[in-house]
């Protein structure tokens, strides 16, 4: 082997000892820190937080020590250096190694003798590793003379380490209470790791976790309460433990020891429902039609995962107190993650839907609890309704109170059932019992129509009793069904307004028009119950039915957001108010008017006397006349007909004008519930 | 800040909240006849979702159609109770299958707590006059809806008082007149709106 070559192995050498010397220094710093550190933990315990920090400083003081030196020792990896090295050790060589490593000529060195170089070399790095071998192999004695656990708590702390810590000194009379962890091992649906708190005073832990307290020691006596229940600790090696579960409450541990004691607080934490946000359909909608598809869409997130996502509707049918309803899902999806994308079309067509149907949707997410679960998230629902045909052009009404109904006015449906009742025994009654009997139900029909003419004209802003009880026969009755729409339409005063026609009618026409339907029917019905034909009748009374359950649904119709606003009059309802009476139901009697009476009696009379002194009546009736003629013209008017016709010796002319004036004295004619004049009837 | 009694009536983005508007009024009236409670001659409507519903003490609910509460009326029906006020839900269906009495019961579970019967010797049947249990409805006598006459009202209990009560029975039907109509009732079947108002302000 040469020179060159030698020096060379000479440099290799020296660069390891130098390397090992820096490793040597770096593991006594960090060996010297770990001991250091533990005997102080053995006397007062360090925390987690600073068991942390000690282990950085000990990695990075050892790198760091480890690198310095070998930083400083850098000058081995020269040739030159290690030449000159050589040079000071063998003077011999007269700086020929030196020339010949700079000039690279080998010739200098050639027949040098090498064979020490090796040896100076390897006792030169011996020599250098001795000191830092001697700290670091003490440091790792006392390491290894430290109590069991002591050096595992500051090489790898973790938390729940604080059971494993020796403790110096022990006394069998100090609390086996501490040290003491709690170890928490969440549902496995979660996912989450075991967690392990050192000296547990407030426990945090999903519900349905398993909670294990433990501590050192014998677990004879260690006693933990829970409100009115009570848990002995069981004995697990050297170790007492104590098992539970979270429940949903928050509960507090009180540990006993002898004498002892310790309170841990267990906080559930409650596992979320997903949450789910719909964002297609974003608004709520009406469809003319009920055609197409709506597409669907949801996003749904859950703290530990959705594991189920779907959309659900409901189908929503009728109207008033009438509703049928079915359901179903669709869109159904198994996903995993935290968070889900759900998507999927609602099919209008499949679903056959009807004018005023509506369709109620929402998107529903279930996660993986099986413990208190599963949680359950729902979106907001959208509603998407299919217009009715004439909902564009109707008119909605408020609702009204109901009238004062007549309680004694028998229904439609059971006058059918007695019109029905007596068409049965037709066959076996006579003809003046059914005629009474039908009759009798006539009446009762009578009353029932007038109910609905009440309601009708109350409604349409008329007298409620100026329909019917002008009577029977009255001149000013509405005949035909047209007629009573026309004077209706009139009463409203609204048929000038071209916006609320529709079809030539106006809307309260329109919306009333039932019940007038039913009013004419009635009418139609009591004609032919009164001449005994309840056969006939039955026909008119179905149509009045059905046109009042008409009615009826129609009457439900009330504004969206605007119910009527009927405010209470309270002082009244207290009895405390001005109004002292129910004076609107009952009418006063009017007062007696004695002026016509006695001229009721004068009049009669005149008339007597015309048959004996027909001049002396003439006489009498003008002067009869005279004292009508301010408050009772038509009656002053009809004497003055009469005088006249008399004195033109006229005496059909006279009849007839004296039938006027005690027509028009007398007022109007009364009505009877009577058999029409045209009855066949005898 | 009013000191006197306004009956409210909730309006909730689902359903129609609206389909007994004569009740509020008759509600009013029943109040002012019987008891010298100050109340106000109109009731209120109330968005479930507004803020201004937490001022009342007594909060009425009915409807036919699905109830399906945004997050807002969740949020503020869940204040409301914890404040201690009073969500009287009445099925206007009358019908245990029905789809308002589903979807009304899941949500106030979901909100508040599953619904629990009623013991019908609660302090809500005395608070003012004495029922022997919730009144039956024509309703239920006429055998629609469901065709149950229901023994019980059902309830969630808050700090020993009703947060939410639950009834089946329709008494939306069964009030939803105009007040003037009393006459002719033989018995007033509004009486126990007293009771609940009286145990709304007292309880």
């Amino acid at each position: 082997m040469n020179a060159m070559t030698q020096l060379r192995v000479v440099r290799v050498i020296l660069a390891i000892g130098a390397l090992l010397r820096g490793i040597a220094w770096g593991l006594g710093a960090a060996f010297t820190l770990f001991a250091g550190a533990a005997l102080i933990d053995l006397a007062t315990p360090l925390s987690l937080d600073t068991r942390h920090l000690i282990l950085a400083v000990a990695v990075v003081s050892a790198v760091s020590v480890g690198a310095s030196m070998c930083w400083r020792d850098r000058g081995v990896l020269s040739l030159e250096r290690v030449a000159m090295w050589i040079e000071e050790r063998l003077p011999s060589l007269e700086y020929t190694l030196v020339t010949a490593v700079e000039t690279g000529n080998v010739s200098y060195v050639a027949g040098v003798k090498t064979d020490r170089w090796r040896p100076i070399a390897i006792r030169r790095s011996g020599r250098a590793l001795r000191t830092p071998l001697v700290v670091s192999v003490a440091a790792f004695a006392i390491l290894l003379i430290l109590p069991g656990g002591a050096v595992a708590r500051m090489t790898l702390p973790h938390a729940g380490d604080s059971i494993e810590r020796a403790s110096v000194g022990g006394r069998s009379t100090a609390s086996r209470l501490t040290p003491m962890i709690a170890d928490v091992v969440p549902p496995r649906y979660t996912g989450e790791k075991p967690t392990s708190v050192d000296e547990p005073r407030d426990v945090r832990a999903i519900v349905g976790s398993a909670l294990t307290i433990s501590g050192r020691g014998d677990a004879k006596g260690i006693v933990a309460r829970m409100g009115k229940d009570s848990v002995a600790a069981t004995q697990r090696g050297d170790r007492w433990s104590i098992a539970m579960s979270v429940s949903t409450k928050a509960f507090a541990i009180r540990l006993t020891d002898r004498s002892f004691e310790r309170i841990v607080a267990v906080e559930p934490v409650i596992d979320a429902s997903p949450s789910v946000v719909l964002s297609a359909p974003a608004h709520d909608s009406v469809l003319r039609t009920p055609k197409g598809r709506i597409p669907l869409a949801a996003n749904a997130t859950d703290d530990f995962g959705v594991v189920s996502a779907s959309f659900e509707y409901i189908v929503s049918s009728g109207e008033g107190e009438t509703f049928k309803f079915k359901s179903g899902v669709i869109g159904s999806q198994k996903p995993t993650g935290k968070s889900v994308s759900l998507s999927s079309a609602l099919s209008i067509d499949s679903l056959e839907l009807k004018a005023g149907d509506i369709v109620h949707v929402r998107a529903v997410a279930r996660d993986a609890n099986d413990v208190s679960g599963p949680g359950i998230g729902v979106s907001e629902t959208r509603t998407i309704r299919i217009a009715r045909a004439d909902e564009y052009d109707s008119v909605a009404v408020d609702a009204a109170g109901p009238a004062d109904a007549e309680k004694s006015v028998i229904s439609e449906r059971m006058l059918i059932i007695l019109a029905e009742a007596l068409e049965k025994r037709r066959p076996s009654l006579r003809r003046d019992t059914l005629v009474g009997e039908s009759r009798r139900i006539a009446s009762d029909q009578k009353k029932l129509r007038r109910t609905v003419g009440d309601v009708v004209f109350t409604r349409l802003g008329g007298d409620p009793s100026g329909e019917e009880h002008t009577g029977e026969e009255s001149p000013t009755r509405a005949k035909t069904m047209e007629e009573m729409l026309a004077r209706a339409d009139s009463a409203t005063n609204q048929s000038s307004d071209p916006i609320d026609f529709e079809g030539g009618e106006s809307p309260v026409v329109a919306v009333n028009k039932p019940l007038l339907e039913a009013y004419n029917a009635m009418w139609s019905a009591s004609t032919e119950l009164e001449i005994g034909e309840p056969g006939r009748a039955l026909p008119h009374m179905r149509r009045a039915l059905e046109l009042i359950e008409k009615a009826r649904k129609a009457e439900r119709i009330y504004l969206r957001g605007a119910p009527p606003a009927v405010v209470i009059d309270v002082s009244r309802a207290r009895l405390k108010g001005k109004d002292k009476g129910s004076a609107s139901t009952r009418r006063a009697l009017s007062a007696a008017d004695s002026a016509a009476h006695s001229r009721l009696i004068r009049f009669a009379n005149i008339v007597d006397l015309v048959q004996r002194d027909q001049k002396s009546a003439i006489d009498s009736l003008l002067v009869l006349r005279i004292d009508a003629l301010a408050d009772e013209p038509s009656f002053a008017s009809a004497l003055s007909d009469a005088a006249d016709a008399m004195r033109r010796g006229r005496a059909n002319e006279a009849s007839i004008a004296l039938a006027r004036a005690r027509r028009t004295l007398a007022g109007a004619p009364v009505a009877r519930d009577s058999l029409a004049r045209w009855s066949i009837v005898p | 800040m009013t000191t006197e009694f306004v009956f409210a009536t909730a309006q909730y983005d689902s359903g129609d909240w609206d389909s007994a508007p004569l009740l509020p009024a008759n509600i009013i009236d029943t109040i002012a006849r019987y008891t010298e409670i100050t109340v106000a001659p109109t009731g209120a409507i109330v968005p479930l979702g507004d803020d201004r519903m937490l001022r009342y003490p007594l909060i009425y609910m009915t409807g036919h159609l699905p109830v399906r509460f945004s997050d807002a009326e969740r949020r503020n029906v869940k204040r409301f109770v914890e404040r201690g006020g009073l969500l009287f839900i009445d099925d206007h269906n009358h019908d245990v299958d029905g789809t308002f009495h589903k979807t009304a019961t899941e949500e106030i579970a979901r909100t508040v707590a599953p619904l629990a019967e009623l013991p019908n010797n609660h302090p809500l049947y005395s608070a003012f006059f004495k029922f022997d249990g919730p009144p039956t409805t024509a309703h239920e006598l006429n055998g629609w809806g469901d065709n149950l006459v229901h023994k019980h009202l059902m309830a969630v209990e808050r700090n020993g008082r009703i947060g939410v009560l639950y009834s089946s029975k329709d008494y939306s039907s069964e009030w939803n007149y105009h007040p003037d109509s009393k006459r002719f009732l033989s018995v007033d079947n509004t009486k126990f709106a007293v009771n609940l108002v009286v145990y709304a302000l007292t309880a």
